[in-house]
């Protein structure tokens, strides 16, 4: 019994090391970049960081990321001045781009569309809400007031279930000293983005919610079935309590989302106050191939390529 | 509880702790945790059906004392008759009584008559019914036939029935090999258990790499296969051959590897089917546990081929039409069954049925001559087209799969439904069956080399390969427990 089970602990551990080499080898697992919170309370990507975004588990989607001075994915710093004209592309993952390679982004097809008459900034970070967008335009002011125009990307049911901006301590928890560490496995890694963890996390959620007690998850269902029926006011009195504090500049900004899966309340509440909008899901609508990657729902090149030229038309107006 | 399952990670282990280092000792007590561990892997997929397994454990231990102490044949006779009717009783009513009630009511409607089904109902089909029912029906034919005597040891006859590893897919084993080892005293056997390890990882890459990576391509085509042209359908009648192949060898061998962690040798249940050479070598490497159950209580109860050349072609027709209805209750496996009697027959007549009962392709060479060659290809193409049955949901969906192929024959180059490169997948059943080929001779022993590098790369690349074919998104249970 004690020599299968040595000979078994050997055999892992042998294997697992293997398996860790031919990951980093073949750059199977994505790399991580760090992340932190500035002088400003914003938050975004340590600046000058390189590496490479992976999906799929046989790297179907393989890009590059820079994060550049500022600390946002781009191929360009942003040096706004009043000489020059500017675009500002500001949103989440979307705008972020790490599943694209960094110099083909929306921002450069932006600039393509305009013969490189204009500077296309990208304001982008995973898991931005319209709370962190107009924070960030508001503590980057004096950048924004040099910048002609900004472009907002907006998620309906995602992007606006706050009315007040607090930096979100839970996502830097993904910067502890442990996370960092595991994050050098890259075999963990790997196996965390094509799904092959999710059995055991399932399991220990399983386990957590049978512990809870009966009495909190129906006290909770209440909640949330409350919840759900004014889920558009609540939405709506958070963009506007947002858009108040921070000072909207409805000239200058115009939000873009995709109206299939934005309210049409809050679309009718967009047009009843002028802020200026424009729905990009017609045109992905009319496109015959898909506009979104195999692995998750990310633009894909064409997708991109539509989401460009809608803004290009929208600035030239 | 799925073998492939998180919960299975933890089961075994445990079990397994116990098994040898705390009760290894006591073979009774062994024996308890075995038939707990069982009940206990079969409850948490239906506890309710606990009973029923407990009721034919009863029932044939009951049954089989009884022909055993009686004299008369015609009492053992009445006696063994109370076994089939209990077991195919029950069978009949959880897997076939709705489908018999709706034959019935179609039956007439084509005659004209029209009968409102009002008799069916909603029945559970219990996991593994077809299995144990069958096993404990072994049991008092072996009794029967006197090739054992029946057990005094409840405990050791409810293992045997409800032995986990193979309770829910088989192997069918048979009294005489499984009970006889349950009710031995075991020892901690190291070479045994090595041997049980690299099984269940063999095991594991045939359903995590094969048959669920190619799932949801042959799901899209036969969903889907009246848009699709011949050379999609052909390649979906392909894919389900090493789909279905993967999915149930692979659960065997886990079974196998699993008994052999407890110290039990299970029968083989799969020797590479798609290496035969004729249709007779196919069903002696392809669910062999089921062949030689219809072959030692169907075939030859019925007179074998001892009766003559046209009673011998009635006695394969219905056992190879009993064994498409084992399948499921619905005539696709009836239709499955009898073109496989088809062309099982043939090469009855001309002899050629133990051809090549204990051979494999290249015995002698590496390499395989191309007549033999040609005859495996052979053999693939008309099980392949077979399986085009038994995956479709009717008769109607078969036949009009098959029309799409011959009518509308083109060629046109098939897109993964989710956009995945189909190239990876053509290589992967390339290299699956290279490696196959390479271990032909030994279904028992995937990994036998002798250099120890070459072996722990191996490993290293079927665990690697396990991760890059990994789907998270798809029904992970396997497609055996359905029957």
């Amino acid at each position: 019994m004690k020599k299968i089970i040595i000979r078994s602990i050997i055999y892992v551990i042998s294997i697992l090391i293997a398996l860790e080499a031919i990951v980093r080898v073949f750059h199977l697992a994505k790399d991580s970049p760090t992340r932190f919170i500035d002088e400003f309370k914003v938050e975004k990507w340590v600046p000058n960081q390189e590496g490479y975004s992976v999906t799929g588990n046989r790297r179907q989607n393989f890009s590059k990321f820079h994060i550049n001075n500022l600390g946002f994915n781009s191929y360009r710093e942003f040096i706004p001045t009043k000489d020059k004209v500017e675009i500002a592309l500001v949103g989440d993952s979307f705008i972020e781009g790490f599943h694209q390679n960094y110099d083909n982004s929306i921002g450069k097809k932006i600039e393509n569309n305009l013969n490189n008459q204009v500077e296309v900034y990208e304001y982008g970070y995973a898991g931005y809400d319209f709370a962190d967008q107009l924070h960030l335009i508001h503590a980057y002011k004096k950048q924004f007031d040099l910048i002609d125009k900004v472009f907002i990307y907006l998620k309906y049911e995602e992007d606006l279930d706050r009315g007040e901006y607090k930096v979100n301590y839970e996502r830097m928890r993904l910067e502890s000293p442990l996370n960092k560490n595991l994050k050098k496995i890259k075999l963990l890694v790997y196996a965390q983005n094509i799904g092959a963890l999710d059995p055991i996390k399932k399991t220990i959620n399983k386990i957590v919610v049978a512990l809870k007690n009966k009495d909190s998850n129906n006290s909770n269902n209440n909640g949330n079935k409350i919840v759900k029926e004014n889920l558009d006011q609540i939405r709506i009195d958070n963009f506007a309590s947002l858009v108040n504090k921070y000072k909207y500049d409805k000239s200058k900004f115009i939000l873009f989302f995709e109206g299939n899966v934005t309210s049409k309340i809050f679309i009718e509440y967009l047009k009843e106050n002028k802020f200026k909008y424009i729905d990009i899901s017609n045109s992905f609508n009319k496109s015959k191939k898909t506009t979104t990657l195999i692995y998750d729902q990310h633009w894909n090149n064409l997708g991109r390529d539509i989401v460009a030229q809608l803004l290009t038309n929208a600035f030239k107006k | 509880m799925l073998f492939n399952s998180i919960e299975f990670c933890f089961f075994l282990p445990i079990v397994f702790c116990l098994y040898w280092c705390v009760l290894k000792k006591n073979l009774r007590a062994q024996n308890v945790l075995l038939l707990v561990a069982s009940y206990f892997f079969y409850g948490f997929w239906d506890w309710r059906f606990l009973s029923l397994i407990f009721l034919s454990t009863v029932v044939d231990y009951f049954v089989a004392q009884q022909i055993f102490i009686k004299e008369k044949k015609s009492l053992k006779i009445l006696w063994l008759w109370v076994s089939v009717i209990f077991n195919l009783g029950l069978l009949g009513f959880f897997k076939y009584y709705n489908f018999f009630i709706a034959s019935w009511v179609e039956m007439f409607s084509n005659l004209g008559y029209t009968i409102h089904s009002t008799w069916t109902l909603q029945i559970i089909l219990p996991v593994g019914i077809s299995f144990y029912t069958f096993q404990t029906m072994s049991y008092s034919f072996d009794v029967y036939y006197k090739q054992i005597k029946p057990t005094k040891d409840f405990l050791a006859f409810a293992t045997f029935v409800s032995f986990f590893p193979q309770l829910v897919a088989g192997p069918i084993e048979r009294a005489s090999n499984l009970l006889p080892q349950i009710i031995t005293k075991k020892t901690f056997n190291h070479n045994q258990i090595v041997s049980g390890l690299k099984l269940i990882l063999w095991g594991l890459f045939k359903k995590i790499v094969m048959a669920d990576a190619l799932a949801p391509i042959v799901d899209d085509i036969f969903s889907n296969y009246s848009t699709y042209p011949s050379s999609t359908l052909i390649l979906g009648a392909v894919f389900f051959s090493f789909q279905i192949y993967g999915d149930f060898s692979g659960y065997s061998d886990i079974a196998i590897g699993v008994a052999k962690l407890f110290g039990i040798e299970l029968l083989s249940n799969f020797k590479f089917p798609y290496f035969s050479r004729n249709i007779a070598e196919f069903w002696n490497r392809w669910h062999i546990s089921l062949s030689n159950w219809f072959k030692y209580y169907v075939y030859i109860p019925l007179g074998g081929s001892r009766r003559g050349r046209l009673v011998s072609i009635r006695n394969i027709a219905i056992v190879f039409l009993v064994s498409g209805l084992w399948h499921g209750a619905n005539w696709t496996y009836i239709v499955w069954g009898a073109f496989h009697s088809l062309l099982y027959i043939p090469t009855f007549l001309l002899g050629n049925n133990k051809k090549y009962k204990n051979s494999i392709v290249g015995e002698t060479s590496f390499i395989s001559t191309f007549k033999e060659f040609f005859k495996i290809t052979l053999v693939f193409v008309l099980v392949s087209f077979s399986w085009i049955f038994f995956r479709s949901k009717t008769i109607l969906q078969a036949v009009d799969y098959i029309q799409n192929i011959f009518l509308n024959f083109s060629f046109e180059l098939y897109n993964h439904p989710r956009g995945y490169r189909m190239i990876d997948y053509y290589v992967l059943i390339m290299v699956f069956l290279l490696f196959e080929y390479i271990i032909r001779k030994d279904e028992r022993n995937p990994f036998d080399f002798k250099s120890r590098v070459v072996r722990f790369l191996i490993y290293t690349i079927v665990i690697l390969s396990m991760l890059l074919f990994y789907d998270d998104g798809i029904d992970r249970s396997f497609i055996y427990f359905q029957f």
